[in-house]
């Protein structure tokens, strides 16, 4: 596959980087490009390598060969300040109040105690946490608390931002408004945004680049409209009413029948695979004086199956994906 | 260096400031002497519950009877049995049967014949189990009568001049080389440093363990070992938690040797001195609380004890102890996911502490034992033995050479732990075994 080249900067690349754990390999050589200010998918299967993948690049390990760059130069714990990180399944210290372990966070991220409260307080106030501060933690509820992680870790305005499953926990209307701040870091800031989720729709809505894997290799990458486009593969879905034996016979050798299913009173639903040669208007213009055509449209391609295809052509038979 | 410290201060306030911490800093020596108080109350009140004793003289050794009152008797010694508050004798020599006693309003029965002059043994038959209270005053009061009875059988002596010419000895130890005595009441003070020892690391080593675990169930571990090594984090972690033990050390140090002077004062100026001291029957006519410790057999140890050698070696021998076995959880904390899950992986790492603590016990009696030298030396049982040996007196070269072995053991344990702790506190999902904890020492990160 291709890595992608349609970015004059890559705020992060890496470069065949490998990781072993004992006799199991995370990552078997994988190499990635991250454009800068883009929000870019890691999707994968459960046990892909993501998490291993994202703990390189927050700095909590590194590879055992290979090279990941940061910006241009080479990844080092000089970065830790430009990178925010959001883990899965995080949670918060009991034992501390809201604006407090706010605190804590932002100064571990180098900052300092004035800066940090002014900035937590726009955040609290944007995210309508304000009047938290002082409460406990253990009085938040589950989306409150997710408020709090996304605060603390985009508190430093990271160049750089690692956001594991960020929506999980949300309720609708504070999920979409999380993904306005994601696409508003991106926007404003110019953040780049390292996204590993398991959830499709906020890949379509969110992602302008995507990269999947499994079994710690890279099975496919790219923006996220080429690859639908290059799933779509010139396939039409096509309904019409007629005889499906001499539509079958008429297509010849030029077109290919993936999929036919009758719905009754002679009307088909076909899916069909044209070759780049014949345009869609050329198509049309003759199946109609073959068949009645009822409806003839590009199919359309979500990532989900761009994900599933990907992952069942990569020899994979063991998906769980949740 | 500076994130090290922030997480330092972290896991220092946060724990600090908790009202339970504070109480118990605050009030702990006040609670422990307070107990102490209702502990000696409610043994009194326990006594009050009033004995009537039966005494049955079958051959009429220490009663005579009065003339008129059938079985009713007086003993021929009337101070022997004084009156007291919770003690009621009568006398006959007529034994009741089971059946009798029991209907009766008597607490207990004791019956004696002329075998008591020799054995000088009698039995007590109770209803009610007497306290020890009460069967000592019996004791004493049986013991004075039969006492007088033989003088006047078997001597030509007054019992007022027997009792003068009784001898009772006091011995006093002392150690030929230091001039110390009574030795074995400083090994009592070095017991309890002991066992305060055993509990702050007890304590807050499981404190680091808990810390360990909440981080990385929650997966704060992640973002905080981004930012700083995770042996750095364990560390600072150590540093902070073993700082809270220290302030409290400190604290309760302090609030006692308040406690103690003000005590003095107060026995000083209240007169509680003069009496403490006529119920001692202590020759010196002591004014100051000072020299009335120093003239106490039991309480001039308090004098003897060197607390600056104590309390500066129980600091060193908290810090590195605590460091040995606080690594030691950190690393089980790392491996685990939850507190449930540490329990198997925590026995093996507590039985050295416990095995010192028993030891300790074996020690009290013998604190120049080879017992005690050996463990002493060990590095998992030295910071808890070395402080009983210390109290009575230890060569300093022991001391010296147990201190070092301690730190190079922590210095190993520490690195070794420090490389569990940074594979498992990434480790999610499974339960590690001890072989495979292992095999993360020489993981390579």
């Amino acid at each position: 596959m291709n890595t992608v080249k349609d970015s004059k900067y890559s705020a992060l690349e890496l470069i065949a980087v490998r990781k072993q754990y004992g006799d199991h390999t995370a990552l078997d050589g994988v190499s990635l490009n991250v454009p800068e200010a883009s929000i870019f998918g890691l999707l994968g299967p459960n046990g892909a390598g993501k998490t291993t993948l994202i703990r390189m690049v927050a700095g909590i390990t590194g590879p055992d060969s290979g090279s990941i760059s940061f910006f241009g130069k080479s990844l080092t714990s000089e970065h830790i300040n430009e990178v925010g990180y959001l883990p899965e399944e995080r949670g918060l210290y009991k034992n501390m109040r809201v604006g407090e372990q706010a605190m804590y966070f932002a100064r571990l991220r180098g900052m300092s105690k004035a800066v940090a409260r002014k900035e937590l307080l726009d955040w609290f106030e944007r995210l309508e946490v304000d009047g938290w501060w002082n409460r406990e933690v253990s009085d938040l509820s589950k989306g409150m608390a997710q408020k709090i992680q996304f605060i603390v870790a985009v508190i430093h305005k990271p160049k750089f931002l690692i956001l594991d499953e960020p929506l999980s926990g949300f309720d609708p209307i504070n999920a979409a408004r999380i993904r306005k701040e994601i696409i508003r870091l991106r926007d404003e800031y110019g953040t780049t945004i390292l996204l590993s989720t398991h959830d499709m729709s906020s890949v379509d809505e969110l992602c302008d680049h995507v990269a999947l894997i499994n079994h710690g290799r890279k099975i496919l990458d790219g923006p996220v409209d080429s690859l639908r486009e290059k799933a779509r593969a010139g396939k039409i879905d096509l309904i019409f009413r007629g005889n499906l034996i001499s539509f079958t016979a008429a297509l010849g050798s030029g077109a290919v029948l993936h999929s036919a299913n009758s719905t009754g009173d002679n009307v088909h639903e076909v899916v069909l695979g044209l070759p780049e040669s014949i345009p869609i208007e050329k198509f049309l213009k003759w199946v109609t004086t073959e068949v009645d055509v009822l409806s003839c449209s590009p199919q359309s391609v979500s990532m989900d199956d761009v994900f599933l295809r990907a992952v069942q052509d990569s020899g994979a038979n063991k998906i769980e994906q949740s | 260096m500076n994130r090290w410290l922030i997480v330092v201060g972290r896991e220092f306030k946060t724990r600090v400031r908790k009202r339970a911490f504070i109480i118990a800093t605050l009030l702990g020596p006040i609670l422990m002497v307070g107990a102490i108080v209702v502990i000696a109350f409610l043994a009194e009140q326990a006594t009050h519950s009033d004995a009537k004793v039966l005494f049955v003289d079958h051959n009429n050794l220490i009663t005579y009877s009065l003339s008129g009152s059938e079985g009713v008797r007086i003993p021929s010694c009337t101070e022997c049995f004084s009156e007291r508050s919770f003690l009621e004798y009568r006398f006959t020599n007529q034994a009741l049967t089971t059946e009798e006693f029991i209907d009766s309003d008597f607490t207990a029965m004791l019956e004696l014949d002329d075998g008591i002059m020799q054995s000088a043994k009698a039995v007590l038959q109770y209803e009610v189990a007497p306290s020890i209270r009460v069967t000592s005053a019996i004791k004493r009061d049986l013991g004075e009568a039969v006492e007088r009875l033989r003088v006047k059988n078997e001597s030509s002596l007054d019992y007022e001049t027997y009792k003068r010419l009784k001898v009772r000895i006091g011995l006093v130890t002392q150690d030929i080389v230091t001039q110390d005595k009574n030795v074995q009441h400083k090994t009592g003070v070095g017991f309890a440093f002991a066992m305060f020892m055993f509990m702050f690391i007890m304590i807050y080593g499981m404190h680091v363990m808990r810390g360990v675990i909440e981080e990385k169930s929650n997966r704060i571990v992640e973002v905080v070992i981004s930012v700083i090594k995770p042996e750095h984090l364990m560390s600072a972690k150590m540093v902070g938690i073993g700082l809270v033990g220290l302030t409290q050390i400190f604290v309760w140090s302090l609030l006692s040797w308040i406690l103690f002077i003000a005590f003095g004062f107060y026995a000083e100026s209240s007169g509680l001195l003069v009496n403490l001291m006529s119920e001692q029957g202590t020759q010196v006519a002591a004014t100051d609380f000072s020299s009335f410790l120093e003239a106490s057999d039991d309480l001039n140890v308090l004098m003897q004890i060197d607390w600056f050698m104590m309390v500066g070696w129980g600091a060193f021998f908290y810090v590195a102890g605590f460091a040995l076995y606080a690594s030691l959880f950190a690393a089980i904390g790392a491996a685990v996911e939850s507190e449930a899950d540490a329990q198997y992986l925590l026995l093996p790492a507590m039985l050295p502490l416990m095995f010192s603590y028993m030891v300790n016990m074996m020690i009290l009696e013998s604190p120049e034992s080879m017992l005690a030298t050996v463990c002493s030396f060990i590095p998992f049982t030295s910071p808890i033995t070395m402080m009983i040996r210390l109290s009575v007196g230890v060569p300093w070269w022991h001391v010296l050479i147990s201190a070092l072995i301690l730190v190079v053991t922590v210095y190993i344990m520490i690195k070794m732990a420090g490389k569990v702790y940074r594979t498992g506190i990434l480790m999610y999902g499974k339960k590690p075994t001890l072989r495979e904890m292992f095999r993360w020492l020489i993981y390579k990160n």
